[in-house]
Formats: structure tokens, sequence, C-alpha cells
């Protein structure tokens, strides 16, 4: 028996007027109505108390099965069209979630109002499920076909994810309502959930064939992708036949596949590339912060108790810990020793913040995922980063959110011409085109059935997600990017990223130091076990295409998440027993893999393991054990636990309403054992697990890219005026060509501002943000952010990013380089300690199996590490992911590949003294003197000047390293001096837009005389150019003498104008454009999202 | 004796350790407590003078904000609650905390009538989650110990669920009572420096209360659509404040949003920033209230 309540919302609410302006958007005017629905198969939600505690009654009226049975006259319920829309089975449902914990203390506390039944005496409860699912229903009223509905269906609902219904009213009252679903799961292998042997004695293609497809089931499916090559499959074969003399079980191979994918192992950074015997990672990325560690031994910044112990995996070179043992209170403000405390061996990467507190940072993708369901794909990223910070260490509290996005372009706010103020002198612009956006029509089959998502349900969706995860998780999410490229098409790229907080000590002990000991039990801390998620790791190793598995689909939960996280971090991390030992020995996440990840790394340090599987807690039965042992059900966390402790977790962590269970021990027997009813069912050795994987040396094939530099007298896409542009290099007093130019760019996609993105996310949360993602009184969309992590301290994290995809298809050394560069400059501007900055890098890379793409990954590696090294900034964490490629199949039906450009992403992380002598973009006041800082270049090949006009070029803006090293140097002792009254780093689209942010940021006006660069360059180079290692700033008159004279040795800085009064950028003899007009350009592309 | 402030935590209740921050600063004796500790032991109630439910995101908002912890509470320790007001003591509700007494019928409240839900706190209008600074001027007729002396504050919003409803009988009686305690504003610029946008005042600590005006449901002044532009109720006593802005948020100088800009023209002027800013008073009063 199923059992129905339906919850009305009033006519006015919020969630109905979305939908309302999506209709009528359409050119459908219709009004919506929405109901909450919650379906069970336990009576016990006809209970009045529970419906009353899920109804307002302000807002809202409750109705048992359906609305038109009520009986409540006084709601008018006439309506066209009912639309439900609910979850899969399977899939998290947190609202369900809520409401059973509403009916199991609505029941328990029943007893406590009317003194009779105890909840196990409840007939309601006897045998049955307390299982809540929710959906919502939409009654539309208007005059809409079957198609809009259908059409409204899809673009509420995702079909991987969700179900959707409809009827017409006739047929809503001729069912007596919608039907009635519980959308419990039945596992069809009930039952069979003993492990398998695999044969693996069998041919070649045979092997090839479990490798791609899975291992197969009795009858004949497969189970979905290993990911594993020839290589691999028979290198599994060998160890199986010679070391253990028997089949592997079906969950020692998916166990082997988990370990050995490239989203665990890292194999494509790992292998031996040409001449670089010890690969990509170690040789550049890993050696660029031990070669900068090294230099800047000079002392020691950590106090040492012991030896380094938090990874055996990690090189014991990279812990500089043991080479001294000076007081931590030699510390000083000014860095210029290593600050590094752990970095690449942990869930993320730890630096020092002062004396007694560490900072760390971690950005990780969730790129394939989010290309099937969006907003599932960016909350299980950004609760999953969470949970590294977590897992850092004893645990770090998270205090910072970031995020990125590489999207294909949306289109512009809803139909509305650009430029077209409702101030009529805006209207010279108004024939400006309007930025064209290209269509995709993409399948993921052959037969055209499966659309890929369209560019704005994917930004929508995956803004969505972060929203939700972060602000439930009470995160702050200060700082981020959108990028846009025709080539994310298929697959996005969504970075997020997560910046902790930790005591240096915790009892008595360096607290990012950890060590699972033999004898310690596994404990499990958090969400159940599902279906969520298998293949996982290894669907996030392959490209996308018609074949990605749905169950690698799955939802956070942010509010199970934030409810272990509190009670880790801010109650079991300080409990000490009386040895003055912690709680616990180590923690870390489950993610990618699961528990196969999660324990199988922490058994490294203990020297093997034995799991008990059917200890582990399930979401429904029926679960095969490789199925429990690879799922990646978010919301957990592993730790390893004295057994004397592990009763007093399971109590705190009961009391705080999270479940901890014992499912094993660590063990120092070189083996992972686990055992299911008694029954072993896996026995491998840990050396053939983690280091068993077959070497394949890589090659690659050098490319060049780029097109010749365009003649730059070059054709706006459709119009313009060009008769100015060819009379001479400056077009002095000639015409507004470039007041029009300036406007376009400004209301490029790269370039014009995501607030919409930025007020959805809570920036101000834990009260921490100083220098928030909005900017200056005109609210610029900033690339940098300040917080203050303790309230307690004045000192500040400055973070900010780091990209240049475009660059890349000229080169990708420069393109590496200028991300590297513009991580660092934005920092520099804000104010940062150049000596306390640390980078992140995430590769996200395209076709790695083609040498060409890795040719292009070997120069991009050399240029960071290059570049790292000459800044003194470490890389203290990254993560790659390979293979960004969509396969599928154009409008045609003809088959298409489209690779995302190679993308680097470079995060800076760094310390400010004193938030004091922070620096924003906004210029303070009229009569200060501008100037701009570095040289400009004749480089605008991939710019977002020469993409706008259709060209790609070939002066790919490069890097003078050493230049400015000294300038950031020099910049950031000044910034001490608080000389600087404003500053903005110059990226995308170059001066001109340089300043028109400055000058939107802080509502005022500039004059410019570009005379002053003493340049040769055509006045729209100087102006859009994007060379790197350039920062304008503005400077108080009273500032000047000073601030000159600390930047002499530098010499190359300009005083190009003045903050004026009047509401314009005045460019002499180039542009003339009003304040308004530019902040309309900057401001309207996105503006409706 | 020092007056002690309990400050819940759990179930996504997120903004408690800078809510304790803000009553230690004032030098009363902050305590954070998880829910579920004080359910297990309600007489915990009696050494505190001063509940405070801060912001958070409480059960995820699933099945409205506030609501399921609201029933939590209901449904575990409404009695004791109930004890608790009965003394002279101070209840603040910020943000999610402010959905959570909507949803306990702690305000209106009025005549002690505790425990109806008469107001609800709903969905923005824009259907967007809303993290803006916003302007919000004391109700001249509040007589609420926590806004003694407070005109006006500059602090920030951040709730996908802050507009309040309720229907005109009720709202008659807040507005009789006085028991609307603050509502959002525009404030206009100063008038020498042109730059024809009143969003975007010039940067002084203390805005001219005289020449604020109410939002009247302009967005993004009223960020989310709030009937009368309310912004905070108290009970009719006033020692019950129900507030969706964060003053927590808005204490210190350095969390404002325009901070560069104040911290800028404090420079020119020789002059150093005062430590605090308009958020801290709230508590201050707390402090105060207790002597």
């Amino acid at each position: 028996m199923s059992y129905r309540i339906e919850i009305l919302a009033h006519e006015d609410d919020g969630r109905a007027k979305i939908i309302e302006g999506a209709l009528s958007a359409l050119d459908k005017p219709a009004s919506v109505r929405v109901v909450d629905v919650y379906t069970s198969d336990n009576a016990a939600i006809m209970d009045p108390v529970l419906i009353g505690s899920v109804t307002n009654p302000v807002t809202q009226s409750s109705f048992i099965r359906h609305p038109c049975e009520s009986g409540n006259d006084t709601i008018d319920l006439k309506f066209d069209w009912a639309l439900e829309i609910g979850f899969l089975p399977g899939v998290t449902d947190n609202i369900g979630h809520t409401v059973e914990e509403l009916l199991e203390l609505s029941s328990s506390c029943f007893p406590r109002e009317n003194g009779s039944l105890k909840p196990q005496e409840d007939p309601r409860f006897r045998g049955e499920s307390n299982k809540v699912y929710s959906s919502r229903l939409y009654l539309i009223t208007g005059d809409l076909e079957r198609s809009d509905i259908e059409l409204l269906a899809a673009q509420l609902s995702n079909s991987l994810i969700q179900r959707a219904s409809i009827k017409t009213r006739d047929e809503f009252e001729a069912d007596g309502g919608m039907d009635v679903i519980v959308p419990n799961v039945t596992l069809e292998h009930e039952g069979t959930t003993a492990a398998d042997d695999v044969d693996l004695n069998i041919s070649d293609e045979a092997l090839i064939e479990i490798g791609d497809k899975g291992i197969a089931n009795a009858d004949g499916s497969r189970r979905g992708p290993l990911g594993m090559s020839l290589l691999y499959m028979k290198a599994v074969q060998e160890y199986f036949a010679k070391t253990e003399g028997r089949a592997p079980k079906d969950i020692e191979l998916e166990t082997i596949a988990q370990t050995w994918s490239e989203h665990c192992k890292h194999t494509i950074f790992a292998s031996s590339i040409d001449e670089i015997k010890d690969g990509i990672y170690k040789h550049y990325i890993k050696r660029a912060t031990q070669d900068i560690r090294a230099a800047r031994q000079a002392r020691l910044l950590s106090p040492c108790k012991r030896g380094p112990v938090s990874s055996p995996a990690e090189d014991p070179r990279l812990h500089g810990e043991s080479k001294g043992g000076e007081s931590k209170n030699g510390w000083n403000d000014e860095i210029d020793g290593d600050f590094c405390l752990s970095v690449f061996s942990d869930n993320a990467g730890g630096i020092v913040f002062d004396e007694d507190w560490l900072i760390t940072d971690k950005v990780e993708t969730h790129n394939s995922p989010s290309a099937l369901d969006p907003f599932g794909g960016s909350i299980t990223g950004i609760v999953g980063v969470n949970r590294d910070c977590m897992g850092f260490g004893m645990g770090a509290k998270p205090v910072i959110n970031r995020y990125g996005y590489c999207l294909a372009p949306v289109p512009a706010s809803r139909g509305q011409l650009l430029f077209q103020g409702k101030d009529s002198e805006n209207n010279q612009h108004s024939d400006i085109e309007k930025v064209t956006v290209p269509r995709f029509e993409y399948y993921r089959d052959k037969n055209l059935t499966t659309p890929i998502l369209s560019p704005e349900t994917i930004m929508n969706g995956v803004v969505a997600g972060v929203e939700a995860g972060g602000n439930q998780s009470g995160i702050p999410t200060p700082q981020g990017f959108a990028y846009f490229d025709d080539r994310y098409v298929g697959k996005p790229l969504v970075f997020v990223g997560t910046i902790g907080l930790m005591p240096r000590m915790i009892n008595d002990k360096l607290s990012h130091e950890k060590c699972a000991n033999p004898g310690d039990k596994i404990m499990m801390i958090g969400g159940r076990v599902g279906r969520d998620g298998i293949h996982g790791a290894t669907f996030s190793s392959v490209a996308l295409d018609e074949g990605s598995p749905a169950t690698a689909v799955q939802i956070g939960d942010p509010i199970t998440q934030k409810k272990f996280s509190d009670a880790i971090i801010k109650e079991l991390r300080g409990k000490s027993d009386s040895n003055g030992d912690s709680w616990y020995s180590a923690i870390t996440d489950n993610g990618a893999g699961g528990l196969s990840s999660s324990v199988g790394e922490m058994a490294e340090q203990s020297g093997g393991f034995h799991l008990e599987l059917e200890k582990v807690p399930l979401k429904y039965p029926g679960m095969a054990p490789w199925e429990i042992w690879i799922s990646e059900s978010q919301e957990r966390m592993t730790l390893s636990v004295p057994p004397k402790n592990t009763d007093k977790i399971i109590e705190l962590m009961a009391r705080r309403g999270v479940e901890a269970t014992v499912i094993g021990t660590y063990t120092d027997t070189g083996r992972s054992h686990i055992t299911y009813n008694g029954q072993t069912i896996m026995d491998m050795e840990m050396d053939f697990l983690h280091d068993g994987l077959p070497e394949t040396p890589l090659k690659t094939v050098p490319i060049k890219g780029g097109e010749p530099e365009p003649d730059i007298l070059c054709v706006p896409r459709e119009s313009g005026d060009l008769s100015a542009l060819k009379k001479g290099p400056r077009f002095r007093g000639e015409d507004s060509f470039l007041d029009t130019m300036l406007l376009q760019m400004l209301s490029r996609l790269n370039i014009c501002s995501k607030e919409f993105i930025a007020t959805q996310y809570d920036h101000n949360v834990q009260g921490s943000a100083v220098l928030g993602p909005i900017q200056g009184p005109g609210r610029l969309y900033g690339e940098t952010s300040i917080s203050r992590p303790l309230l307690t301290s004045p000192k500040g994290v400055v973070l900010s990013q780091g990209l240049a995809p475009r660059y890349g298809d000229i080169d990708c050394y420069h393109m590496a380089a200028s991300a590297l560069d513009m991580a660092v400059r934005n920092a520099v501007a804000a104010g940062v300690d150049y000596n306390h900055l640390a980078l992140l890098d995430n590769f996200c890379w395209c076709s790695s199996d083609e040498p060409e793409r890795l040719y292009q990954l070997k120069r991009a590696a050399e240029a960071i590490y290059e570049l790292a090294v000459l800044y003194k900034a470490p890389f203290i964490s990254g993560k790659d992911s390979m293979f960004n490629d969509f396969k599928g199949f154009d409008a045609d039906g003809q088959p298409v590949k489209i690779s995302a450009p190679p993308t680097l992403l470079i995060s800076s992380i760094g310390v400010i003294p004193n938030v004091e002598q922070s620096i924003s973009p906004a210029p303070k006041a009229a009569g200060d003197f501008i100037y701009l800082l570095g040289e400009t270049r004749d480089e605008l090949g991939g710019s977002e000047y020469y993409d706008h006009h259709g060209h790609l070029g070939q002066n790919v803006p490069q890097v003078d390293g050493e230049k400015n090293a000294q300038l950031y140097a020099l910049y950031s002792k000044i910034a001490r001096e608080r000389y600087i009254a404003s500053a903005i780093g110059v990226g995308f689209g170059g001066l001109g837009v340089a300043l028109a942010k400055k000058a939107i940021a802080g509502q005022m006006g500039m004059e410019i005389d570009l005379e002053c660069l003493n340049s040769d360059l055509r006045a729209d180079k100087l102006l859009f150019s994007e060379s790197n290692g350039r920062i304008l700033v503005t400077v108080a008159p009273a500032h000047k003498e000073p601030f000159e004279q600390s930047l002499e040795s530098f010499g190359s800085y300009y005083r190009i104008g003045t903050v004026t009064e009047e509401d314009k950028l005045i460019i002499n003899n180039t542009l003339d454009v009003k304040l308004k007009a530019l902040e309309e350009a900057y401001k309207a592309p996105l503006r409706d999202y | 004796m020092t007056a002690k402030a309990l400050i819940l935590a759990g179930y996504g209740l997120n903004c408690e350790e800078e809510t304790l921050h803000a009553f230690n600063h004032v030098g009363m004796d902050g305590v954070i407590r998880h829910i579920n500790d004080i359910i297990e032991n309600p007489a915990e109630l009696n050494d505190y003078q001063t509940l405070v439910i801060p912001g958070g995101f409480s059960y995820g908002d699933d099945t409205g904000s506030g609501n399921a912890f609201a029933q939590k509470m209901k449904l575990s320790l409404w009695d004791d609650l109930r004890t608790f007001l009965e003394r002279d003591m101070l209840m603040l509700g910020v943000c999610n905390g402010c959905q959570i007494m909507a949803n306990l019928g702690l305000i209106p409240g009025s005549d002690k009538a505790f425990g109806v839900r008469k107001i609800a706190v709903t969905h923005n209008l824009t259907a967007r989650y809303q993290c803006r600074w916003v302007d919000v001027k004391a109700n001249s007729k509040t007589n609420s110990p926590w806004l003694a002396g407070i005109k006006s504050m500059h602090i920030p919003v951040a709730h996908g669920e802050g507009r309040f409803m309720m229907d005109d009988k009720t709202l008659k009686s807040l507005k009789k009572n006085g028991q609307i305690a603050l509502q959002y504003v525009k404030c206009h610029p100063d008038e020498s420096r042109d730059r024809g946008d009143i969003n975007h005042p010039d940067p002084v600590l203390q805005r001219d209360d005289k020449k604020m005006v109410l939002a009247n449901g302009q967005f993004p002044y009223n960020p989310n659509g709030s009937l009368s532009d309310i912004a905070a109720i108290t009970d009719k006593t006033g020692r019950i404040l129900a507030i969706m802005p964060h003053p927590e948020r808005g204490m210190f100088p350095w969390q404002r949003d325009d901070y560069h800009e104040l911290k800028d023209k404090a420079q020119r002027e020789g002059k150093d920033l005062p430590e605090i800013a308009d958020g801290m008073a709230l508590f201050k009063n707390a402090a105060r209230y207790f002597g």
C-alpha cells in the first residue's frame, strides 16, 4: 500500500514565478501552482502531526492523495495540465530524507504528547519501511499543447535521474490524480551476492573485451567498462596464474581496474615520456616544488617531534621537517623560508598560515558527470573536494570554496539587444552587432535520440550545484570564473576547490601527519552505500560516449556531510585519550573508487588490511560484494581507529545523528584481504595492487599551432566602418571605431560580468570576506579574493586563478606560462606577500593517447616548472583529467569527436600579513595617477581581440619570468607601504578592458594618454594586447614620489593618465566612452541568468 | 556575573562560530551547544540569559527553510523553551534562525501566543539565492532591547527564502505593536559626487538615516520582495528578535563590501578606521541589557 500527501503552495510562490517566466519567454503565458509531494509505503506519513510539520499554514495547504478529492473548496484548482517530476529509484533524495527524519521524530514524540504508544509498539511501523520520497507537481493553467509541457518537463528535469509524468486535467480527474509512484530500489541480482570467479585463461580478444566492456554477467550482459588495456589485463592474468595460482574473483578485478585507473594512478603523468624517464609529474611538477623548497630551506618553520609518516608513497625528501629542530618561535611574518608542510602526499596540499595555523588547498575537476547531470556533477564535485579538505592530515576545516567552469558559449540575455540602454545617449551604439552565439546540435547516439545538453542547461546546472553544495555546507565561495569556448560543448570542465584551516599541532602532534597502524580498526563514518557512482573512477578516465554508464551519475547530500563534518572537525578531532593520543590515528575521504581506494590507500601505511564487507551499512539490500567495495556513494570518511576508541566514536557520532561503523582491521600482512560473511572473496598482494601496473613509456610528436598574424586592418565580423582604420596607425580624432571595439570586447563572454553566479553563492558566511567576488561600488566581478579565515588574526588568504586555453592553439608552452603568470599577478596585484604564495595545477587535457597531445602536455609542464622556480612559488597539490573528449554524432548522424582544448588551470593561494595592506581594483579618488606596470608588446595571438574578429594569429603572449619576478617582489614591498590605491592584473582584453573594468568598479572617469607608453604599436594593439606581467594601478599624488622611486630598479612603469570626476573613459585621440555605456556592455550579456 | 549566551548548532546551522565571536567580543560569555545535547539535557537552558539560533541551512531548507529544525525543537524541546521564554531573557534568530523562529511561532508571538505560525519566510521573488549588502533602518516604534540606539545598519543578506509573508490582520497588528523591527531602505548618495546611481552611496561608516527611504519592494534594495520591506520582526516585548540580514557578518569594517573605499578614505584623512562596524551594536545591546 502506498500513500501520498500533497502540499499546495500559495499562488505567489517564487518557484512558480520562475516557471511562469520561462513559459512566457517561450511566448506561452501561463499560471503555475507548485505542489510538494511526499510518497511512502508507510502509512505514518498520513499522521496529522507529520502533515502539519511539512505544511506552512501561512503559505501552504495540505491534501492527502490529491487536491481534487480533498473536498477543500476554498482553493480554486482550475488547471489544464499537471506535470510531476520525481526521482528515479536509487537517486539521492535529500528532501525525502528530511521528511524521514521528521517522520521518526514526530512518531517518537507522539507518546510524549498523548502519553500512549511507544514507537516500536506503534502498529504503523511494524515491518514497514520508513522510506519517504519527494516529488514536485506543477499545476499549469494556460493555452498550452502537450509538446509545450514536454518541453517544460525537459527543462525542469533530467531523464538520467528523474521521471516526468504529464496529465491533462481530464486524465488527472479520470485517474483520480497523479499516479502514486514509490521509487524503491529493487536489484535484479538480489540473493546472488557472492563473488564470482573470472576466467582469464582466454584469448587476447576476450581479455580486451573484458577491459573495454566489463566482466560478463551470467546472462551475457556486461557490468560496465574496467577501462583496462590489454597490457594491463595480461599483467593481471600473469599475476593470478603465477603468484596466486587461481582465477581472480570479480571483486579483485574491479579493484585492480579502480586502483590502476588513470583517475587514481595518473599513469600518463607517471610514465616515462620521451627522454623524461621519471615522467612529467616527478620531473616537472614535483621537482619544481623540491627545487623551490631546497632554495627556501634558509630557515625551518615547523617544529618537529617525529619523523614523517604522512604517507609512504611520499618522497621523504619533500618532508623538510627533519632538516633541523628550530622552535616554532623562530617564526617571522616575513616569510622567506620553506612554508610547505605537506605537499602532493595527502588529499590536499598544506602550507603554513602563521605560527599556529596551517592552510590547505585542493582543486578537483568533475567533468564527465557534469556533462550528463550538471547539477549532480557539480554538487558532488564541491562536497567531494570539501571532503578532501577534511581528509587532509587529521582533518582540516573547510573555510573557502572556489570554482571554475569551462563551457560552450551560452546565448546572451534573453533577446535583448546589447547596448540598447534606456538612456538615449547610448543609442549611438545600438547599431553594434549583437553577440551571436553558435547553436550546437550533437547527439550521444547514432539514432539521434539522445541530444547532448545545451550549454545554458549545463551552465545553469553546474552553477546551481555548487550553490547548493557550498551554501548548504556553510562554506563561503568568494572566487571563481567562467570561461567559454565552443569546444567545451560535449565535455564541460567543472573545477571545484576548497581551502582548509587547521591548528598546526593537535594533541601535541603535528596535525598534518597521520598513520594507519596495524591493529587499528577501519571505521566508515557518514552516509550509507548504494549503487551510486559505480565505475566513476574508470568512467572519468575514458572519453564520454554513447556507452557512458548512467550509474556514474550521483547527487551529493551536503547536510549529511555537514553533520559529520561538524562532528569530526569540531568535536572528535580535538579528543584525546588518557595517553594524550587522538581518538583516531588517520582519516581520509571516500571519493573515486569508494572504499577500495580509501581503505587501499590507508592500508599502504599499515601494510595490509582485512575488511569484513557484510558490515558495511547499505542503502538497500541486494548489492553484490564488488559493488559495495567500489561504490562511490558520497558523504563518507574512512578512519583508522585504535580498537579501544571505536565505541566512543560510535557513541559520539550517534549523538550527532551520524552513523559510524567498524568494518575491518588494518594489518601488516602485506595482503588486501576481504571476507564476506566469513568467506574470503579477495586476497591479493598489496604490492601488486599498488605497484603491479605495467609501465607504458610514452612518445610525443611535436606540433606547431597558430595561423599567420592577421592583417589587423581586419574586418569586423559583420559590420563596422573601416574607412578610419585605413588612414593611419592611431585613428587620431577620426572615429569611434575603438569606442565600439571596447564595448564589444566588454560584452564578450570571457570578459563580461558573471555577477549572477557570485550573488547566488554565499561569500560572506563564516564572516571572513575581506574582498569578495563583487568589487567596488560599481560591482566588478573580480578575479581575486581575500578572506580572513581567523576572526582573531589580521592575516588574509589571497586566492586567484589563471588559464588561457586559446593560447594553446598556438603553443601550449606559452599557454601554460600565461596561466601561471595570470594566477600569480592577480594575487600580487591584490597585495599578497609574494614570498608566501603557492600554486595548484589542474591539467584538463584531451586525447592523451595521441603523441601530439602528449607533446603539448610535456611543453606545458616544462613551462610551469621553469616559471614556478623563477617565481619561487611551489606547487602544493594538483590533479589531472586526461580525456576530455566527446564522441558522438552530428545532426546528420555522422560520428564526431570534439576535444576540449588542452586546458591548464593554475590556482594561486597566498597569505597577506595584514588585510589592511590589501588592494582592490576600484580607483578611489579623482586626481589619482594611473600607472601601467610592465611592457605591452605585439602579443595578440590567441587574444580575445583576434578571436572577436575570427582570427587566431601567431604572436602568443609570452612570459618574461625574470622581469616579472622582479616586479612582483618590488610590488609586494610597495603594497606593505600602502602606496597603491587600487590595482588590477591586466588579463583577457588587455589594457583597454582593464581600464574599463577599473572605471566600472570605481564608478569614476579616467583620462588616458597612450603616448605615455612610448610604443610604436597601433592603438588597437596597445589596447587589446594580452601581454603578461602587467598590473594597472592608481596612486594618490601624495604617494607618487615614493611609489616611482620604489620601481626605479624595475624601470617598466608608465604613468598613463589620471582618475577623473567625469563619467567618461577618455583615451586621448582614440576613444571616448561614457561610464554607463561601459557598464551596460559589461553587465548586460549574462544579466538575466 | 557575565551574562551567558547559548548559541545552537547542528543539522546544518553554520554561523555559530562567528556569532559566538560577536558575543564574546562584547564581553558576554558565549557557548556553542549542539541541539541534541540541549534536547538530552533541557535543564541546561537555565544556565543562559540569551538564546541564539544562528544562520545556516538546517536540513538543507528541505520542506521549507527552517521548518524541519523548528519541528525538531517543537517536538522535543517545546515545554522547556516556553519556560525559558517566560524568564527575563533575550532571544535572537538570524537568517535561518529567523526562519526557524517564524516556524516555531515565536514571532509574532503576540500576547504570549507562542507556537502559532502566522508568518512565513518564503522564497525570494527573484527565485535566486541572494548574497548582497543591504541597508536596513530601525523602526522608530520598536521597543526591542536588541535595537536600542540603532538607527540603521549596513549589513549583508544571504538567503534563498527571506520574503516575509502574512495576512493583513497580522501585518496590521505588527505595525500597531511596533513589532516590525527593521526595514530595507535605499540610501541617497552624496549629492556632490554625481555618480547618478543611488545604488552606490559614498563610503561612510554611518550612513545618514534621515536621507533613507523605504525600498518599497524594489530589488536589490529589498532583496527578496518582503512584504512592507520587512527585514526583522520582534515579539511584542521586543526581547525576541528574528532578523534576516546578518549583523555578525558586518561587525567589523574589514567585513564590509566598501572596506577598501573606507580604508583608503581613512588613510587619506590620516585617520584610523574604527574597530567595529554597524552589526556589532546589536550584540553590544545584549551585553548592556544584562548590564
